[in-house]
């Protein structure tokens, strides 16, 4: 368990952190710019001056009261927005650099393992300064991995990195992140991120944690400001059942319902994730006849969203058991009657699958 | 051409300008790496302080220096006190003036490139378990080695090029304290054009040859770090 209470006082920003996340898995940290992501990320690592409270990870006081360990005995993995590589080595040398410097004697980790997780290998004779945002990131997690970390920071490392480089790093961190058992915090603002990598979630704002928990449990409360907001959005996992229709593929949730995706290259009975945004799902009290609508899924409202935000309102949904969110105006909300218990037909528009 | 008192001239100011910046680069290494980290209100008097030789001239700097060498004067008081030789019209006292009259021109492109490194670099190197000292030596260092080498040139060559404080508080002693400068001008003083013409030659074609490869290796150390 890892269980923070902190507080920092910056000029014009206050950060309070109080959250509990289990000591292993992906925990995303997500908010809009400026709610403390990285300075919640920074304080754990121990490279912020002047934070006081608890920190506890895995029975270990990294923070009571006065006392603070120092960011070397934290034997944290940091991984910056810009991978900053040590310029005046070589890919190699930044590596070694890590690796002869690992104190955590609790597990072993080899080079060649590394090397091949990240793909890196045809790069490590090159000038760090010679690569691309995507290889430099690869190699700066690298460098953090050698290190033997007892914790993962990774601090929004699919900034720097080109559309292209992106979708290849999002997927080798999915296999990353599950092959290695230390736990993880991703800060990210980008929500198909956060749908495919965590299994916890740290909501953030205005220096604030409103919720943490499980990642769909958190993404299910209808009261927080990213519920109240248009980016507002709900994670299922589905198994792929047939690509019997042209481009497209067929999945089902748990509950068994059946949805269509865009075709995807993936063997039947894999289990995906979809990530659906609240604005691309809207209502009906009959299921439409003949629309372009492919998704269209029978549901009960379970709650509506305190919060009016530019006219509208979201409203969470039960489908066959999983927890669905649409963004709808607050006109069709008195139109419709929405209420919790209504039961209605869910259109949505647009769905992706993460991963 | 050179007379034994030019060569023995031409060695003391070598050995003047390398012990001298031998011990710049010891003193001027943590107290610009101080400034660079600091947020002490000090640091703006002492920043103040180093730059003073530049606009100064070197015979105001010379005097206050002769006064207190002298054997009534703090320092020269200490180094009484401690049994040592006097410093005036010594060699250790032309290192002295030379530290103090140089000071700038090493801490100043040692503070430039110190502050030109990316502070998130030392915290990747802080999260890799690098405490303060290791930090300094396998990222600072490194990245700094053009600060070092302007460092060198300047601290050298300015030390080379004294002439007011060296004549105010070394004198103008052959074998003993007389160095380039002050033999080139003694022997314009005396009518000896043709030594004065060697002496002056050899000192401008050198100082053009170091700062030729100083030029040529920034450039390249440029290229190579250039991102």
């Amino acid at each position: 368990m890892i269980a923070a209470n902190i507080q920092l006082q910056k000029p014009g920003f206050e950060l309070r952190a109080e959250f509990e996340v289990p000591a292993g898995g992906v925990t995303g940290v997500f908010g809009p710019s400026g709610s403390g992501k990285t300075t919640l990320l920074r304080a754990l690592a121990g490279l912020e001056a002047g934070v006081t409270g608890n920190l506890v990870v895995s029975g270990a006081h990294w923070l009571s009261g006065s006392h603070s360990m120092s960011v070397q005995e934290r034997l944290v993995g940091f991984v910056f927005q810009d991978p900053c590589l040590f310029p005046h080595l070589s890919v190699m040398g930044n590596l070694l650099y890590a690796r002869n410097r690992a104190k955590n004697s609790s597990y072993q980790i080899d080079l060649e393992h590394v090397c091949e997780m990240l793909n890196i290998h045809d790069l490590l004779n090159r000038n760090a300064g010679l690569l691309s945002g995507g290889e430099r990131q690869r190699v700066a997690i690298g460098r953090a991995l050698l290190n033997r970390p007892a914790m993962l920071l990774l601090d929004e490392p699919l900034s720097a990195v080109d559309q292209g480089g992106r979708n290849y790093l999002i997927s080798i961190l999915e296999n990353l992140f599950q092959n290695i058992e230390i736990p993880i915090f991703y800060v990210s603002h980008a929500s198909d991120e956060i749908a495919r990598l965590a299994e916890n979630l740290i909501l953030m704002n205005q220096g604030r944690v409103i919720a943490h928990g499980e990642l769909k449990q958190v993404l299910g409360k209808i009261d927080t400001p990213l519920n109240a907001s248009d980016e507002a959005f709900s994670v299922m996992r589905c198994t792929i059942k047939s690509h019997q229709l042209a481009y497209l593929t067929t999945v089902q949730t748990a509950g068994g319902e059946v949805l269509q995706v865009p075709r995807q290259p993936l063997e039947g009975d894999s289990v995906v994730r979809l990530r659906i945004r609240a604005r691309d799902v809207s209502l009906s009290l009959q299921r439409a006849q003949e629309s372009s609508i492919l998704n269209i899924l029978p549901a009960t409202v379970v709650a509506l969203s305190p919060e009016i935000e530019q006219g509208t309102r979201t409203v969470k949904l039960d489908v066959a058991g999983d927890s669905l969110l649409a963004r709808v105006s607050e006109y069709s909300v008195q139109q419709l009657q929405l209420q919790p218990g209504k039961a209605v037909f869910a259109q949505v528009k647009s769905i992706s699958l993460v991963g | 051409m050179l007379s034994a008192d030019d060569l023995s001239a031409f060695v003391l100011t070598f050995q003047l300008a390398g012990v001298s910046t031998l011990i710049l680069l010891l003193l001027g290494t943590p107290l610009a790496w101080w400034l660079t980290q600091t947020r002490s209100r000090w640091r703006s008097p002492i920043e103040a302080l180093i730059a003073l030789p530049l606009v100064l001239p070197p015979t105001v700097l010379g005097f206050y220096l002769l006064l207190s060498i002298s054997p009534s004067g703090p320092i020269g008081s200490l180094v009484q006190a401690l049994g040592l030789p006097s410093l005036a019209f010594s060699f250790w006292g032309l290192v002295l003036g030379s530290v103090i009259y140089s000071l700038p021109f090493v801490v100043q492109p040692l503070q430039t490139a110190f502050s030109s490194i990316n502070r998130q670099l030392l915290e990747v190197s802080a999260t890799l378990g690098a405490k303060s000292l290791d930090r300094f030596l396998s990222i600072v260092l490194p990245m700094s080695k053009i600060g070092y080498v302007t460092a060198i040139v300047l601290g050298f060559a300015h030390t080379m090029g004294e002439f007011g404080v060296v004549l105010m508080i070394g004198g103008n002693i052959p074998g003993s304290t007389q160095v380039l400068s002050i033999a080139i001008y003694e022997h314009v003083e005396s009518l000896e054009y043709g030594q004065a013409h060697w002496l002056s030659g050899i000192l401008l074609v050198l100082s053009f040859a170091v700062l030729l490869v100083v030029y040529t290796t920034n450039r390249r150390g440029f290229k190579v770090s250039a991102p």
